[in-house]
């Protein structure tokens, strides 16, 4: 599903961001970013959504080449992928609903089937009546999911999510992860930048990890080698 | 295709709303958009009214023949034949001094007139000839000409000669006609650089919006869309205005202007402006807001991209 081929990003003031990566997720997998701050997992999103070219190497999103996507289809690609930001990027003096429905009304989706695929992912992410305040009156673990309705209500088959637990504590990190299994469950490719590596042991599944933008590891943790840790 | 219209209606109507919370703004903006219109079209509305007076002048020059006074009435037809045959001239009238003395009477309030035909003791007046060239002869050159052939007919007195009044008329409207077309382009200009000013604040204040609609997939004519709506909405709404205002000033204006008017025995001079002029303003108003926006969009968008 996702194909990263010998990548590298130099960013024009030199900073080398990924240096060499090679990785291959199938579709369906839900896999683990993880790595401290500035080792690379925001640059490598944003080489998926487009946000920032490669330098070098190939990119492949469902076998097709991204890397020499043309400008105009870029749009097309972004609509594929459901991105959940760190800062949420949510429109404030918007209400929730219209947060939501944004992917929907920029492929100029009928009003009435907005409004039904607005509520059904406001009730997936725990968020029934809340369609007409704004996110500013809501929690952070709540504008997390008011981001998360919106990432999915293109229905994508890839989900990219950027520390999505970055500032909840224990129990609604377990809630919003969970989230991002339910959606696994059910055939969508997950990927979520994290480095919250107690997320990442609960769940047990498959973790890159990237360091000063290498890719240090790829290991699927299983049972026995949690427990082995454990000693 | 559906889609396609959907998509205008929803912009459309967001567009409207936007408009309706910040008002205060939209009607500045609005007022100036109708101010720098309205100064062209008052002007035009002038150059039009003052055409149809000099329509009514018939836009040719008039020549007047004075017979010497001592010529008697068959000699003064004979002339007055002569002059009729003339290639030059499409019209001509003879006025006979009881005419002329009559005309002179209604022009003249009734007690002075009675003073001054007794101090004068007989009718003063000769008898004239009203000339009307022809088409081709109403120019200044091929008027000069015939006014020195007239003046070798004998029995004539003098020849007087309109033309320097109306060619000074239409130089003076050929002027502010220019003008106005000059003054119309730069106040068009002026309403482009005022309406692409307020589009790129507008931009500025969504760049929020722009951003996530671009992560969300939205296309640069999406993302686009809204401000063309705007632009063009602000210009249709300055135009209302200004047809708004032309009616009123020209409200204000027709009644010392009637009356003005009745002091030259002409019908009202006011030009009303027809349906295609005011439909050309409404086109021309949303068109420049389009510009305005379509301009500023090209020069501020494409600097927002997600980060």
């Amino acid at each position: 599903m996702i194909r990263f081929s010998h990548i590298n990003k130099r960013y024009p003031n030199g900073h080398e961001a990924l240096k060499d990566v090679t990785f291959d997720i199938e579709a369906g997998e839900m896999v683990f970013l993880a790595g401290h701050s500035g080792a690379g997992k925001s640059t490598l999103f944003k080489l998926l959504t487009r946000i920032e070219r490669p330098t070098s190497g190939q990119l492949f999103i469902d076998q097709q080449n991204i890397t020499r996507l043309s400008d105009s289809k870029t749009p097309m690609l972004r609509r594929e992928i459901g991105v959940i930001f760190q800062d949420h990027k949510l429109l404030m003096d918007r209400t929730v609903f219209d947060n939501v429905a944004l992917p929907l009304i920029v492929i100029g989706m009928p009003h009435d089937e907005i409004k039904k695929r607005v509520r059904a992912a406001l009730g997936k992410v725990g968020l029934s009546g809340k369609e007409s305040q704004k996110p500013i009156t809501l929690s952070g673990g709540e504008q997390q999911r008011v981001g998360i309705a919106r990432a999915v209500i293109n229905r994508p088959n890839i989900l990219l999510a950027d520390e999505p637990t970055g500032n909840l504590d224990e129990a609604l990190s377990n809630e919003i992860i969970d989230i991002f299994a339910d959606f696994n469950q059910v055939g969508v490719t997950v990927m979520i930048a994290t480095h919250d590596l107690r997320q990442v042991e609960r769940l047990n599944k498959r973790t890159l990890h990237l360091e000063q933008g290498e890719l240090i590891g790829d290991y699927q943790r299983s049972p026995v080698s949690q427990g082995g840790d454990n000693d | 295709m559906t889609s396609y219209f959907i998509r205008h209606l929803q912009v459309f109507f967001a567009t409207l709303g936007d408009m309706a919370r910040s008002p205060a703004a939209t009607v500045n903006t609005v007022l100036i958009i109708a101010i720098s219109m309205l100064l062209p079209c008052l002007l035009y509305v002038f150059v039009k009214s003052s055409e149809s007076l000099s329509e009514t002048w018939q836009g040719r020059p008039q020549i007047s023949v004075f017979l010497q006074k001592d010529v008697d009435d068959s000699a003064a037809q004979l002339i007055f034949q002569e002059i009729q045959l003339h290639p030059d001239i499409e019209l001509a009238e003879f006025v006979s001094p009881e005419q002329a003395l009559e005309e002179f009477r209604l022009l003249s309030n009734s007690a002075t007139y009675e003073q001054e035909l007794a101090f004068l003791g007989s009718n003063p007046l000769p008898p004239s000839i009203v000339l009307m060239p022809n088409k081709a002869a109403a120019r200044s050159a091929p008027l000069e000409a015939l006014k020195n052939q007239l003046s070798k007919i004998e029995g004539i007195e003098t020849i007087r000669l309109d033309l320097a009044w109306t060619e000074r008329f239409s130089a003076i409207l050929a002027v502010i006609t220019r003008a106005g077309t000059l003054l119309s382009i730069l106040l068009g200009l002026a309403l482009v650089l005022i309406v692409g000013n307020t589009i790129k604040l507008l931009i500025h204040n969504r760049r929020d919006e722009i951003e996530i609609s671009k992560l969300v997939g939205g296309t640069n004519s999406f993302v686009r869309r809204p401000f063309l709506y705007y632009g063009s909405a602000l210009g249709f709404l300055g135009a209302c205005t200004t047809l708004l205002l032309l009616l009123v000033t020209s409200g204000l204006i027709e009644d010392p202007l009637s009356t003005l008017a009745s002091m030259y025995q002409q019908q009202s001079l006011l030009h009303k402006l027809t349906v295609q002029e005011a439909v050309f303003i409404l086109l021309t108003g949303t068109l420049l807001g389009w510009l305005a926006a379509r301009w500023s969009v090209a020069l501020h968008l494409w600097r927002i991209r997600p980060q």
